[in-house]
């Protein structure tokens, strides 16, 4: 009972990171139709920053180390998106395959940057005293402060985004850029400004996923790959562009893989994949996406 | 107000404008003609949404020509486009607070008095609109802007007989706003009745303008250009 409690929770922890880092490539796809390859690197570089941030503030024993680190790598991901559309994407709006190439090529030569400048040895943030440490949990006992906050900051963000979306200006014209771009432009909204912030946003919640994943597990190379693909798994099964969707994807996904782990080791990793093909199979929309 | 200046537009090929030279003054001015004869594609030019390939378009004596869409919109130009193209995803307050200016002449509240059909629904999604509302709310979304001038396209396509009357009185009455009107209708009776003057397009080009009155009247002249007659359509 405790096992399988322990599980569930675990798969939760799991699943409230793959929203974050999912739900700023959704929201990308949503409003540009932009595959973003280099999703991955996003989390991957903001890590990385952020750490080097971290490191010699928690050396000299400051205790907002963490929250600088948090702050200056999502800081660094979302100018990072910016420039990236601004620079870039922006130029070809509408080519998805041009768009889907420059973006892996960009994620290659970020971590081959990382590579250089880091090295290969992992790094992990530690987490600030107050959430530190192991809580009670009823049914489980002892469990990880560090996962529960993880779940509070995913629930946050799906709430946050909702009220971006559906209670501001620039929800009303990501939401008006979805269904009619044109027609966006004609109102007088500069679509490619709304197309930077929107990119600029979701690259954040790249970086803030980079930086609490890191601070759960060790960052080292090969993460970008990992969250790009998990982020591509999410939001298939999930449903591109819907806020919901990505959250019902990566509840699935991260519990898939705990139980899998759990149950039969060996072939856990297929089950992920089983998933997205049934779902592929059967809406290939997504579970909650517009047809 | 508004001056082209032989406007050419081309899709590979295909030459849609060829050669359009208007002015649309403090009085509106509607276009008719046939279909596929380049009209939506002259409203599309106006605003921005293709690009031409020579010619010139001048708005108060600055050129717009080659500015992007939202440019051409924040110099005073307004389109209510064939189709009405609201955005599904807005409900009809959102469609109005997304380019509602505080302080202008044309507010939210004002919308809403005047055209009540939209207050009761305001809430409801865009899509959830019948087709005469949905030109009401496409109209309300470009009257917002509070443009110098105001390009409708086809705005009574698809509306039923008492829904085009409205539709009629509210046309009439943008004028006394200040605002210019560039009207492109099929329907000879709604071009007549809004403006003062009707240019009439055929092939890509200006084939003739005259006074609305004089069109009206005259049956052999709407037989030649447009194949239609007041009330035979």
């Amino acid at each position: 009972m405790d096992l399988a409690a322990t599980i569930v929770l675990n798969g939760l922890t799991l699943a409230a990171l793959y929203f974050i880092v999912a739900s700023g490539f959704s929201l990308i796809f949503g409003l540009m139709r932009v595959v973003n390859m280099a999703h991955g690197a996003m989390y991957m570089v903001a890590g990385y920053v952020g750490y080097s941030v971290f490191e010699p503030l928690y050396d000299r024993g400051a205790w907002y180390a963490w929250y600088a680190g948090l702050g200056v790598g999502v800081a660094f991901a979302a100018a990072f998106g910016a420039l990236v559309q601004k620079l870039l994407l922006g130029w070809m709006q509408g080519q998805e395959l041009r768009q889907a190439l420059v973006t892996i090529g960009l994620s290659i030569i970020v971590a081959d940057q990382l590579l250089a400048v880091y090295g290969g040895t992992p790094r992990q943030f530690f987490a600030p005293d107050a959430i530190f440490g192991s809580t009670q949990v009823p049914g489980i006992g002892g469990y990880p402060t560090f996962r529960l906050v993880q779940i509070g900051i995913a629930v946050a963000v799906g709430l946050g985004l909702w009220l971006v979306l559906n209670r501001t200006k620039l929800g009303m014209m990501i939401r008006a850029g979805v269904d009619d771009r044109q027609m966006l432009g004609a109102c007088g909204v500069n679509v490619p400004l709304v197309g930077v912030a929107v990119f600029s946003l979701g690259a954040a919640l790249a970086g803030l996923g980079g930086v609490i994943g890191a601070t759960a597990q060790p960052l080292a190379q090969g993460a970008d790959g990992r969250f790009l693909l998990i982020s591509l798994v999410v939001v298939i099964v999930g449903g591109m562009g819907s806020v919901t969707g990505t959250a019902l994807g990566a509840v699935l996904i991260g519990l898939a893989e705990q139980i899998g782990q759990a149950m039969f080791p060996t072939y856990s990793v297929i089950l992920t994949f089983v998933i997205m093909v049934a779902v592929l199979a059967l809406r290939p929309q997504g579970m909650l996406g517009r047809a | 107000m508004l001056e082209l200046r032989d406007l050419h537009v081309r899709f590979g090929r295909a030459h849609i404008l060829q050669g359009v030279s208007l002015s649309v003054g403090k009085r509106p001015l509607a276009i008719v003609g046939r279909n596929g004869m380049g009209k939506t594609t002259l409203c599309q030019a106006v605003m921005g949404l293709v690009s031409i390939s020579e010619g010139r378009i001048a708005l108060g004596g600055e050129r717009t020509d080659g500015l992007p869409p939202f440019r051409i919109a924040r110099r005073g130009i307004a389109l209510v486009p064939q189709g009405r193209r609201t955005f599904p995803s807005l409900s009809v307050d959102e469609h109005l607070r997304l380019v509602a200016t505080r302080g202008a002449r044309w507010t939210v509240e004002r919308v809403y008095h005047t055209f009540p059909r939209l207050a009761e629904r305001r809430r409801n999604g865009g899509t959830e609109l019948s087709g005469g509302e949905q030109q009401m709310l496409a109209i309300a979304r470009a009257l917002l802007m509070n443009p110098k001038l105001v390009v409708m396209d086809e705005p009574s396509e698809g509306l039923a007989p008492v829904i085009v009357d409205q539709l009629v009185a509210v046309l009439r009455a943008l004028p006394q706003d200040g605002m210019g009107v560039l009207l492109v209708e099929q329907n000879l009776r709604v071009a007549t009745e809004v403006a003062d003057e009707v240019a009439i397009m055929v092939t890509g080009r200006i084939a003739a303008t005259m006074p609305a009155g004089q069109l009206a009247a005259d049956q052999e002249l709407q037989r030649r250009y447009l194949g239609v007659s007041v009330g035979g359509h």
